[in-house]
C-alpha cells in the first residue's frame, strides 16, 4: 500500500494546547492553542446574489472563514471573529468546530493528505466511547484517513517514560501525574488499562501557580504585576525545596546567591522594568505540597492524593504503582518536583508499613517508592504517541477505512494494545 | 481558509528557528508534504552549524527527465555562498547543505528570502515540466506564428507534440502537460477512495464551469470527464479503466503564459489543483456533517415537544403513577 512509507501524524488535543507532529520526531511541529476563531457576519454576505441560479451564490464560504491556534486568537481582537475552544475538561465539547479545527491542522499545519497517512489521536481517561466513535465517523468520513488509532493520554505519558535511564522494564503499569495549566489528574494504569475508579483530580495546576506568583508580586508591589511576568517568572526562577523553614532561613543568610531580579521587556523597546524575585521561586510550587498558603477549600497534598490513589487500586497492582510513579506536563517541570514527590512518598509509605508491622507483628518486605522524571515531561503524552507510533507494529494495531467500512464506528470502541517490546 | 498555500509551512518554521536561535542545536526533524513528499532536515555529520536538508517527491524520476536539476540549480544559485548542492542523501531525491554561520551574519532580508525560497522546494521541484512546456509553448507560438494552422499538416504536427507526463502519486494519478502553439493543455488524472468523494467532485467541478459562465471570463477553460481520458492524451495513457478514476483538464490560453510572475503564479496554482480539489471535497464533506448535526438537534426538539402528558380519561394531569399492579406511589405514606 501507497501508505507504508509516509509517517504517521500524532495529533494530541488538550484542553488548552494542541501538539501536532509526525511520529518519530522528538517534540511536537507545532503547539498552539485549541481555539477556533470562527466568522460572526455569516449570512450578510450573501448580498443581492441570491437571484442568479448558480450553486456557488447559494451559499457563501462563511464556513471556510476561520482561523485556529495563535491566529484565531488574533482574529478574535478584531471586531468579526469570535472565539471558542472546542474542547472542555478534556473531552470534545463541539463537534463542528472540532471538524473545521482538524481539517484545518492537516491542510494547513502539517500538510498531508489523510488519504495517505494513518493518524494517532488521543483522548483523556474515562472518554465516553461515544466521543471515540464521533471522532472515528469524522476521522473516516469526513477525511478518509488510511488508519487510526486512539489512544488514552496517560498510557502515552507512561510509554514516554521509557526514555528515561531510570526504567528497567517497559511495563505499561503505573501512576501517571499530568499536570498541565487546568487541573492536575493522578491517574492508576494497569497493564494499560486505566482504573477508572482510582482516578483522582486536583484543581491545582499550572494557573494557579501563575495566579499565586502574581498576588505575591502585588502584595510587595512590584512595577509590574501582569500575567506574562508572572509566568515568566515561574518558568525561570521557580523550584522545589526540601523544607520550606530552612529555605526562608537560606534566603535570609545568603541572600545575594538567593534573590534574583527579572528584566521584563516590553515591544517598546526604550522601557524596561526590574521585578525582584525572592520567596516565590520555592512557595510556588510548594502549593502542591502544601495547599493551604494559596486554596482555602483544597487541602490535600499531592503526596497524600498519589497515596489516596494507589491505596484505591487492586492489592496486587499497589507495589507496582509505587514503583513507576510518571510525571507528565508543564508543571511538573520544577527542578527536584520528583525528588520531593518521592521522599513525602516514602514518608507515607513507611509509616503506614511501620503501623501494620506494628499491629500484626509479621515483618513486610517493605514497599519501593520511585518517581520518575525525564527530558520529554512537559510534550510526554506526544512523545509517547510519537515513540509508539513510528514502531513498525503500529499500522497493524490501528483500523484501517476498510474495518470502518465493514463495520461502523463502533469499532473503535476497543483498541488492542501495544505489546510491550 | 480557502487556497493552499503554495510554502511548506514547517520547513519554514524550522529553518526560521534554527536561524534565529541563539546557541546552535542539534536538529533532527522529519516532516511531509502533499503527495508522498518527505522532508528531512539534519546536522550534517557533528558540525552543528551544518544543516543537511533532504527532499523525497514520489515523481523524481520523471522531473529527472524534464530538467528539474538545472531549474532548482537556476532558482537556488543565487544563495550558492551558504546553501550548496550535495550528493543527496540516501532514500532521498535532492540534498542541500546550508551554512548557518554565514547566515547569520547576512541581513535579514537575505535571510527571509531564503527562508521562503528554501519553503516553496516543492513547489520548485514540480514546477520544473510546467517551465519546460511553457518554454516548449513559446517556441511554438514562435514558429507557428505567420503559419496556417488550419491546414492538415500543421494539425497533425501540432497532434504529434509529445505529452509531458508527471506520475505524481504512483502509476494511478498523473499530470499531463501538452503544448500547443496558441495553448498548454494541462489533465490531471486522480482517483477518488471514496464513493460519496466522487459526487462532490463532481458538483465541484461544475462550480469551475459555472464560474466561468458568470464572471470571471478570464478564468481558463475546465473540463471534466469520468473514466475516459481526454483525446489530447489517449495516445500517452496507459489506460486500464477504472471506475474511480477522473480526468480533470485546463487550458491555458496565452494570457495565463505571460512571462513573469503571471507565469509563476499560475504554475504555483495549477500544481496544487489536485489537492486543492480533495481538501475542497473534505470541506465540502465538513460542512454537510454540521448541517447534518444542526437538523438532527432540530428534529430531537420537536420530538421532545410531541411528548403526550400523562392525562385520565377526563383530560386531567396524572401526578402519581401506578406500578404494574395497581398501586400508587403516594407522597407522604410509609
Amino acid at each position: 500500500m501507497a501508505s507504508m512509507g509516509t509517517p504517521a501524524v500524532v495529533m494530541d488535543n488538550g484542553t488548552g494546547l494542541t501538539k501536532l507532529g509526525f511520529a518519530g520526531n522528538d517534540s511536537p511541529s507545532f503547539i498552539f492553542p485549541t481555539a477556533i476563531a470562527t466568522s460572526t457576519i455569516a449570512g450578510k454576505t450573501s448580498k443581492s446574489a441570491a437571484k442568479t441560479s448558480f450553486l456557488a451564490s447559494k451559499r457563501g464560504l462563511e464556513d471556510l472563514d476561520f482561523f485556529i491556534g495563535d491566529e484565531a486568537i488574533n482574529a478574535a481582537n478584531g471586531a468579526n471573529y469570535s472565539l471558542s475552544y472546542p474542547i472542555k475538561h478534556g473531552q470534545v465539547e463541539n463537534w463542528d468546530h472540532m471538524e473545521r479545527f482538524w481539517e484545518n491542522s492537516i491542510f494547513k499545519y502539517l500538510r498531508c493528505e489523510p488519504e495517505d497517512h494513518y493518524f494517532l489521536l488521543t483522548e483523556p481517561p474515562l472518554n465516553p466511547p461515544e466521543n471515540r466513535e464521533n471522532t472515528a465517523e469524522i476521522m473516516f468520513e469526513s477525511f478518509n484517513c488510511a488508519g487510526l488509532y486512539i489512544a488514552v493520554q496517560a498510557v502515552l505519558a507512561l510509554a514516554a517514560s521509557w526514555t528515561s535511564s531510570k526504567v528497567k522494564d517497559r511495563s505499561l503499569t503505573g501512576t501517571v501525574i499530568d499536570s498541565g495549566d487546568g487541573v492536575t489528574h493522578v491517574i492508576p494504569v494497569a497493564e494499560g488499562y486505566v482504573i477508572g475508579g482510582a482516578i483522582k483530580n486536583i484543581p491545582l495546576a499550572g494557573r494557579d501557580i501563575t495566579l499565586f506568583i502574581q498576588s505575591l508580586l502585588r502584595d510587595r508591589g512590584e512595577p509590574d504585576t501582569s500575567l506574562q511576568t508572572a509566568e515568566k517568572i515561574k518558568q525561570q526562577f521557580c523550584y522545589v525545596c526540601p523544607d520550606i523553614v530552612k529555605e526562608f532561613s537560606k534566603f535570609d543568610q545568603y541572600p545575594q546567591e538567593k534573590f534574583a531580579q527579572y528584566i521584563v521587556e516590553y515591544t517598546d523597546k526604550n522601557k524596561t522594568n526590574t521585578v525582584d524575585v525572592g520567596y516565590e521561586r520555592f512557595l510556588a510550587p510548594e502549593i502542591f505540597f502544601n495547599p493551604e498558603i494559596c486554596s482555602s477549600d483544597y487541602l490535600t497534598p499531592l503526596p497524600t492524593v498519589v497515596d489516596q490513589v494507589i491505596q484505591a487500586s487492586p492489592i496486587d497492582v499497589r507495589k507496582k504503582l509505587y514503583k513507576n510513579i510518571v510525571l507528565s506536563g508543564g508543571s511538573t517541570m520544577f527542578k527536584d518536583f520528583g525528588r520531593r514527590l518521592q521522599r513525602d512518598l516514602k514518608t507515607l509509605a513507611n509509616e503506614r508499613i511501620e503501623l501494620s508491622e506494628r499491629l500484626s507483628g509479621v515483618k513486610s518486605t517493605g514497599v519501593d517508592v520511585q518517581v520518575i522524571s525525564h527530558k520529554k515531561q512537559r510534550n510526554a503524552v506526544w512523545f509517547g504517541g510519537s515513540l509508539l507510533a513510528q514502531t513498525s507494529e503500529f499500522k497493524s494495531y490501528c483500523y484501517t477505512k476498510q474495518d470502518y467500512d465493514e463495520y461502523g464506528p463502533s469499532i473503535v470502541r476497543n483498541f488492542s494494545l501495544f505489546s510491550v517490546p | 481558509m480557502l487556497q493552499i498555500e503554495q510554502n511548506n509551512l514547517l520547513l519554514e518554521k524550522t529553518i526560521t528557528e534554527l536561524i534565529n536561535s541563539e546557541d546552535l542545536k542539534t536538529v533532527e526533524r522529519l516532516f511531509t508534504d502533499f503527495d508522498f513528499t518527505t522532508y528531512h532536515v539534519s546536522n550534517l555529520s557533528d558540525e552543528k552549524s551544518l544543516i543537511l536538508v533532504s527532499i523525497y517527491v514520489k515523481c523524481w524520476n520523471d522531473l529527472v527527465k524534464y530538467g528539474v536539476e538545472s531549474y532548482l540549480d537556476s532558482k537556488y544559485s543565487k544563495f550558492s555562498k551558504f546553501l550548496t548542492k550535495t550528493s543527496q542523501e540516501s532514500g532521498y531525491d535532492y540534498s542541500f547543505n546550508l551554512d548557518l554561520s554565514i547566515l547569520k551574519q547576512e541581513s535579514i532580508e537575505v535571510q527571509d528570502e531564503l527562508i521562503s525560497e528554501l519553503s516553496n522546494l516543492k513547489r520548485n521541484c514540480i514546477a520544473a515540466p510546467f517551465e519546460q512546456a511553457f518554454k516548449r509553448y513559446d517556441e511554438l507560438a514562435q514558429a507557428y506564428a505567420n503559419v496556417d494552422v488550419y491546414s492538415e499538416e500543421v494539425k497533425q504536427e501540432l497532434s504529434n507534440e509529445s505529452v509531458l507526463t508527471i506520475n505524481y502519486r504512483g502509476m494511478d494519478e498523473s499530470i499531463y502537460i501538452k503544448p500547443s502553439f496558441d495553448r498548454v493543455t494541462v489533465i490531471f488524472s486522480t482517483i477518488f477512495k471514496d464513493e460519496t468523494d466522487k459526487i462532490f467532485g463532481k458538483v465541484f467541478l461544475q462550480e469551475f464551469v459555472d464560474a466561468r459562465r458568470r464572471s470571471v471570463q478570464t478564468a481558463p477553460q475546465v473540463l471534466y470527464s469520468h473514466n475516459e481520458p481526454p483525446l489530447d492524451i489517449k495516445s500517452s495513457v496507459n489506460h486500464h479503466p477504472n471506475e474511480n478514476q477522473g480526468f480533470v483538464t485546463f487550458v491555458l490560453f496565452p494570457r495565463h503564459l505571460t512571462k513573469g510572475d503571471r507565469r509563476d503564479n499560475c504554475i504555483s496554482h495549477i500544481q496544487f489543483f489536485r489537492n486543492y480539489f480533495h481538501y475542497h471535497i473534505k470541506c465540502a464533506k465538513a460542512y454537510m456533517h454540521s448541517r447534518m448535526r444542526f437538523r438532527v438537534k432540530e428534529f430531537l426538539r420537536v420530538l421532545n415537544r410531541a411528548k403526550p402528558e400523562n392525562l385520565d380519561e377526563d383530560g386531567k394531569v396524572i401526578e402519581n403513577r401506578k406500578t404494574a399492579s395497581g398501586r400508587r406511589f403516594e407522597i407522604g405514606r410509609a
